[in-house]
């Protein structure tokens, strides 16, 4: 959510409101791809609505038909398992922060769904909402990156799998097909004996838009206390969320040592590609990879599978 | 075109006739007169237009009148029970934690919320809790100070 010209825009839409639509309330899946494949692009999908409403309210979008799926029965639902994760698309940001088997075994994913907008918005808005909106802040992206989602597409003739890795192709652009819907998030479970971290900061007060967003997992060897593997996930610093693969790389197979360390996050800060605010960007992503994983580094508890 | 919908506000079902672009805040306040839910960002960013959907803040102005129907919905006016004001509305007037009162509502059922599910809240998650509520007049020390007082002296509170 932009909020410079907050001012503006606060005397032009309480005057104008939303702009005219049509809206659909399917009960199925089926019926909303069926929904979305007749009305093309002239239709949008309806979800949480934190994020459409406003556009639509700023004038910056004006679909001719709502899609709402907030009446799919099951939509929301978060199952798990020993082996992984699945999240419904219209789980809320706040129940997903709040699901004990998340908090235990996502810790970082939690951590990051608790940070987006304030408790209202959190009660609102949709993990699933939060991907496809696809904007490069989005807080969500850095955890599911290191974390390997897989995004679970469903049209009326198709359904595929994407890693969330290839998901994102430009700012608040996906490979999401106009007639497709994004219907679960699937997560396998931590590598083990993994830890994690989600760390950000933002551009001014605590509910604002994330400015640099790290979220790390990592596996160390305790006993040379070499790092055996790390992903590191960005969000805020280039056009679409990234891996630091680079970074990634040269720390793996490291004792983790401040020299190795302070490397790791010199490379990170040249890997990214900011638009705006580029160099305070570069030293606070260097500055959270750091602190990430000294966090990591100075937490104990593993537990069986991995604790993220 | 316009259709009939059913909402059930402070435990009353209202028939109210809404297009499809009409914001829940628009029909709680100018259709139904309860304009203690108030409006000003209109961007869900404030927080003034705070009521509670089945126990939980949500902002209004982001909600579509339709998608509340099925949905229990309290706004300030149905707080107070038979006259008496709720323990946390005693506690904002005792604490001196109104100024101009435009926040207060949205406040109070922030806070509503948080003592249903925490009744024992600490100060962090108070403060946490009402991160969604923008008090203009920057009174928040004595909004804080009021929901801990009732947090402390919470026997037999619902």
């Amino acid at each position: 959510m932009k909020r410079r010209r907050a001012i503006t825009n606060l005397t032009v839409d309480y005057l104008t409101g939303l702009p005219q639509f049509d809206i659909f309330t399917p009960i199925t899946i089926n019926e909303a791809c069926s929904l979305l494949f007749k009305y093309k692009d002239q239709a949008k999908v309806f979800a949480g609505g934190t994020d459409l409403l406003i556009s639509m309210k700023q004038k910056k979008a004006n679909p001719k038909y709502l899609v709402n799926i907030k009446n799919i029965p099951g939509l929301d639902r978060i199952q798990n398992s020993e082996k992984d994760l699945k999240i419904g698309a219209m789980a809320t940001l706040d129940s997903v922060s709040k699901d004990n088997f998340i908090r235990e075994r996502f810790s970082l994913l939690s951590t990051a769904c608790n940070r987006i907008g304030t408790p209202q918005v959190r009660n609102m808005g949709t993990i699933g909402g939060n991907i496809c909106n696809a904007g490069p802040s989005q807080d969500t992206i850095p955890a599911l990156l290191v974390l390997e989602a897989k995004l679970k597409l469903v049209s009326s003739q198709s359904e595929r799998r994407v890693p969330i890795s290839e998901f994102f192709i430009g700012p608040f652009e996906t490979v999401l097909g106009q007639t497709e819907l994004l219907t679960e998030i699937e997560i396998p479970g931590p590598p083990q004996g993994s830890l994690g971290t989600f760390q950000w900061i933002t551009k001014l007060t605590e509910t604002d838009e994330t400015l640099v967003g790290v979220a790390v997992i990592m596996i160390i060897d305790e006993t040379t206390s070499r790092c055996i593997d790390i992903r590191i996930g960005l969000c805020s610093v280039a056009p679409i969320p990234m891996r630091a693969r680079r970074a990634e790389a040269a720390l793996r197979g490291q004792r983790i040592e401040s020299n190795a360390i302070e490397q790791c996050a010199q490379i990170a800060a040249e890997e990214i590609s900011p638009r705006s605010r580029a160099d305070y960007r570069r030293k606070m992503t260097s500055v959270l990879v750091k602190r990430s994983i000294n966090d990591i580094l100075h937490s104990t508890k593993i537990v069986q599978g991995g604790r993220l | 075109l316009k259709r009939l919908i059913r909402l059930k506000i402070n435990g009353e079902t209202y028939e109210v006739a809404v297009e499809p672009r009409t914001i829940l805040t628009d029909v709680i306040r100018d259709s139904l007169g309860f304009t203690g839910t108030k409006k000003a960002c209109d961007m869900g960013n404030c927080g003034s237009c705070t009521i509670l959907m089945d126990g939980k803040p949500v902002v209004s102005c982001l909600l579509l009148a339709m998608d509340a129907q099925g949905k229990d919905i309290l706004t300030i006016e149905g707080l107070a029970k038979n006259g008496k004001l709720h323990p946390l509305q005693q506690a904002f007037i005792d604490h001196g934690a109104i100024q101009c009162g435009f926040c207060t509502p949205g406040m109070l059922l922030s806070a509503k919320a948080l003592l249903d599910i925490n009744p024992q809240p600490t100060e962090a998650e108070v403060k946490r809790a009402i991160t969604g509520n923008l008090c203009r007049c920057t009174g928040y020390h004595k909004i804080v100070e009021a929901i801990l007082a009732v947090a402390a002296e919470n026997k037999g509170y619902a």
